[in-house]
């Protein structure tokens, strides 16, 4: 999948302009709009799905009528290489739930430093240094097809998706969905954390490898194949997709496992060269307030940071579903470990070991 | 009104107040040095833990270096929670194994130079900017060894300042607020110690102000043993002022007297004279008058005189005065006067006398002396001034003695003829009846005695006895008490 395919663009407009404007700054994204149709545009890349997002930016235009917001979406490691790699697409705000990847990059020195007001609303470990700011408070679950399961029982725990995976066997050769953590960093993020906590992360791994788990580089492809029977098991998806997915179909279950149920936090940072640092913390600040938090809890499904926001998505709600303990991963220093290079290899070569067909791995010695 | 210099409650709080604020300023920097040092100490230790626990996991598997590293050396880097971490692993060929790649100012060498005296590698601390932030590395080697091969590793870890200057900060503003609180409990003691001890002067200058102005007794007020000379001192003034009214009290009633009564005299004389028609009576009542004016005069002058003296005996220091040579002018001043009166006077003894004390004074009293026994001597007498030196009596060191021929002074008249306006009933010489009391005060204002004798076969012998313990020069003396 190349970088270009994997990308798409969407725009939200308010007020007069045209769809034909739009078209045009969008050709020509480099700022020059401002001057042709003296309007601000407040450029954002992300790797959060634009239509969930979406009800904050309306907001945010309501707020400033003669700004617009440029939106780009992509994969978690696209928008983490291209940032660097490509330093003039750069855009104001980066947000993405990579934890670790906008860590780095705050670490190295690409955050603006931002004392937001809303921050002594929120949780003291939702943001680091006043660079990187995390908004959302999302777990990591598993999602089942429920027709595998026939008289089982729903595998609550890692322990007993063990179990059923064992009992099941063959019937789930191919039928398991992982996040590929070479192209998605979110999988990347969850996966490494389970090894940091789990002690039956090394039989998962193992599981995972005998079964020939389909990997997939977003939370929605992997609901996609559930839904149309490629694979029965999703391991590590993003609580709200999921949640989103088993309203819908109420046969795929959404399952935050008891033995404990990761959580992620999607996080924003202004880049320190922002053209438009003003209307970036502004929105910052919307995405912090009580009012953005209220949007995320009401119309995204994003579960917020903020404990105080109300909603069918707020954390209140979320707490009321079975769980196990929420194990945020910290917002710090700890995260640094996951983009050291030596470690990330090491942590390749296992998956890879684990993940190469089994007919490979019985002929190598 | 004299001027008002600085107040001495100002003084003390000023001055305490300055070696507060030089204690608390020194405290507040040795503060401040121990709290970057205790913070650089201890944030160091986090760095180089989590370089140990890094360079832990460090291996070396089929010659290849094997690096896993461990999150709790990330987790030891959060501790610091807001600062950035930078850390890089390189190999002997100074190749970046993992980390970051462009860390600066790593110190090779000195690394280098190390692992070669001693097996084992001391962490090195240093500072340098990177991404725009000050950060402090510890960089590290490790010797790994395998089989007969030596692989040397560099651990390179940073971390920004903010944490420890948090801290630091945290540790001087508590120094602050000690330092601050301790200034304002130990100057709100000082003030209340200063105000306890300056409260006897206040004490004294209620004591005061609370007197009649014509109250001169002592004051007797409690005071601490440094403020007892003060006090001693305002209560010496108070009595020396009160000897002085008292005597200028008596001195002005006895004056009045004195002048008022020739002056009636004088009147009545003269309107005796107007009405008298026999030109010879009235020549000899003339003659009355002018006399009578004459000792009026003669008094009034001798009043004047002691009026300056007194205030000589106060204001004037000693000197040292020569006895002999005074004694002798002074003779020879009177010599012309005597000789009218047809009195001789002859200076006899050869000693040299010098003392301390005031000329002016001394030459009064030479002078009532010996004008005293002209007055009294007879026609034709001789009166004999000496000066002898008197080694019979042992606290004397001068003698002068005045000797006339005249009727002498009986023994119960000796006793009163120094008192102010005493005369003798049997007196028939004009005088005011000062000169002598005068003399005496001069010479007790010298420490002098006063002794009459008989002289053989008629007249009297004045002595005036000088000891022969000086005063020391320039002391204002000693006001004498108040026998007038």
């Amino acid at each position: 999948m190349t970088r270009s395919m994997g990308m798409f663009t969407c725009f939200f407009v308010w007020g007069l302009f045209t769809l034909s404007a739009l078209a045009f700054a969008e050709q020509d994204s480099t700022g020059k709009e401002i001057t042709v149709n003296e309007r601000r545009v407040l450029s954002i890349n992300g790797a959060v799905n634009c239509t969930v997002i979406d009800p904050l930016f309306k907001a945010f235009e309501a707020q400033h009528p003669d700004v617009t917001i440029h939106y780009t979406e992509s994969n978690t490691r696209d928008l983490y290489e291209r940032f660097l790699s490509e330093p003039e697409t750069r855009a104001d705000i980066i947000m993405s739930p990579a934890m670790d990847l906008q860590f780095k990059l705050a670490n190295d020195g690409f955050a603006l430093a931002y004392q937001s007001p809303e921050l002594e609303r929120l949780p003291s470990d939702s943001y680091w240094r006043n660079e990187l700011f995390g908004f959302t408070y999302e777990p990591i679950v598993t999602a089942i097809n429920t027709d595998i399961l026939a008289a089982d029982d729903l595998p609550l725990s890692r322990e007993q998706l063990l179990n059923l995976i064992r009992k099941k066997n063959h019937l789930l050769d191919e039928k398991i969905g992982l996040f590929d953590i070479k192209k998605s960093g979110i999988g990347y993020l969850a996966w490494i954390y389970d090894g940091q906590q789990s002690r039956s992360y090394g039989r998962l791994l193992e599981a995972f490898g005998n079964h020939q788990a389909q990997l997939y580089t977003d939370t929605s492809s992997m609901l996609q194949a559930l839904l149309k029977g490629q694979v029965f098991v999703a391991y590590n998806l993003i609580g709200a997709y999921s949640y989103q997915w088993s309203e819908q179909y109420p046969w795929i279950k959404t399952i935050m496992p008891t033995d404990y149920t990761s959580v992620i936090m999607r996080t924003a940072f202004i880049y320190r060269d922002a053209k438009q640092p003003s209307l970036a913390k502004r929105f910052i600040d919307l995405l912090l307030s009580p009012l953005g938090q209220q949007i995320l809890a009401n119309q995204s499904g994003l579960t917020p940071i903020s404990p105080k926001a109300v909603g069918p998505y707020s954390r209140d709600a979320l707490s009321k579903l079975p769980h196990g303990i929420f194990r945020p991963i910290p917002l710090g220093l700890e995260l640094l470990i996951q983009t050291d290079d030596a470690k990330k290899q090491l942590i390749y070569n296992e998956w890879d070991n684990a993940m190469r067909p089994l007919s490979e791995r019985l002929s190598s010695p | 009104m004299p001027k008002t210099t600085t107040s001495m409650r100002r003084q003390l709080i000023l001055m305490v107040s300055m070696v507060l604020i030089c204690i608390n300023v020194l405290a507040l920097w040795g503060a401040h040095i121990y709290a970057n040092r205790a913070t650089k100490v201890s944030y160091d230790r986090l760095l180089y833990g989590a370089a140990l626990q890094m360079a832990e996991n460090i291996n070396i598997l089929d010659s290849k270096v094997f690096i896993d590293l461990p999150v709790s050396a990330f987790e030891t880097l959060a501790l610091s929670n807001s600062d950035r971490a930078f850390y890089a692993i390189m190999n002997s060929q100074y190749q970046v194994l993992t980390g970051y790649n462009d860390l600066p100012s790593i110190p090779f060498t000195q690394l280098l130079l190390q692992s070669t005296e001693k097996e084992k590698f001391i962490p090195i601390y240093y500072e340098a900017p990177y991404h725009e932030e000050n950060v402090r590395f510890v960089a590290l080697g490790k010797r790994l060894l395998e089989a007969d091969k030596v692989n040397d590793v560099f651990i390179i870890v940073g971390q920004t300042l903010g944490a420890r200057q948090a801290a630091a900060a945290e540790i001087n503003r508590m120094a602050l607020h000690f330092v601050s609180l301790f200034f304002v409990i130990t100057l709100l003691l000082l003030l209340f110690v200063i105000w306890r001890v300056l409260r006897p002067l206040q004490a004294i200058k209620q004591a005061i102000t609370e007197r009649s102005p014509l109250e001169l007794s002592p004051l007797e007020t409690n005071v601490p043993s440094e403020i007892a000379p003060l006090l001693k001192s305002i209560n010496y003034f108070m009595a020396q002022l009160d000897t002085t009214l008292e005597r200028l009290k008596r001195f002005t009633a006895e004056a009045a007297h004195q002048i008022r009564t020739p002056l009636a005299g004088l009147n009545s004389q003269a309107q005796n004279a107007i009405d008298e028609t026999d030109e010879a009576l009235r020549q000899k009542q003339l003659q009355h008058i002018l006399e009578s004016s004459n000792v009026l005069t003669n008094t009034v002058n001798q009043l004047l005189n002691r009026a300056t003296l007194t205030h000589r005996y106060q204001s004037h220091p000693f000197s040292p005065v020569s006895l002999d040579q005074l004694t002798k002018d002074t003779c020879r001043d009177l010599v012309v006067w005597a000789l009218e009166r047809g009195v001789e006077i002859e200076y006899v003894g050869d000693i040299k006398a010098a003392i301390d004390g005031d000329e002016f004074a001394l030459k009064q009293m030479l002078q009532n002396i010996i004008e005293n026994a002209i007055k009294y001597s007879p026609n034709k007498g001789l009166v004999e001034v000496e000066l002898m030196s008197a080694n019979e009596l042992n606290d004397a060191a001068v003698v002068l003695q005045i000797r006339d021929q005249g009727v002498g002074v009986p023994d119960e008249d000796k006793e009163h003829i120094f008192e102010y306006f005493y005369r003798s009933p049997d007196n028939q010489a004009s005088g005011s009846g000062i000169g002598l009391s005068i003399a005496k005060e001069v010479a007790e204002h010298h420490d002098a005695r006063f002794h009459l004798k008989d002289n053989e076969p008629t007249g009297l012998i004045v002595e005036v006895i000088f000891p022969k313990r000086t005063l020391p020069k320039n002391r204002y003396p000693k006001p004498k008490g108040a026998r007038l």
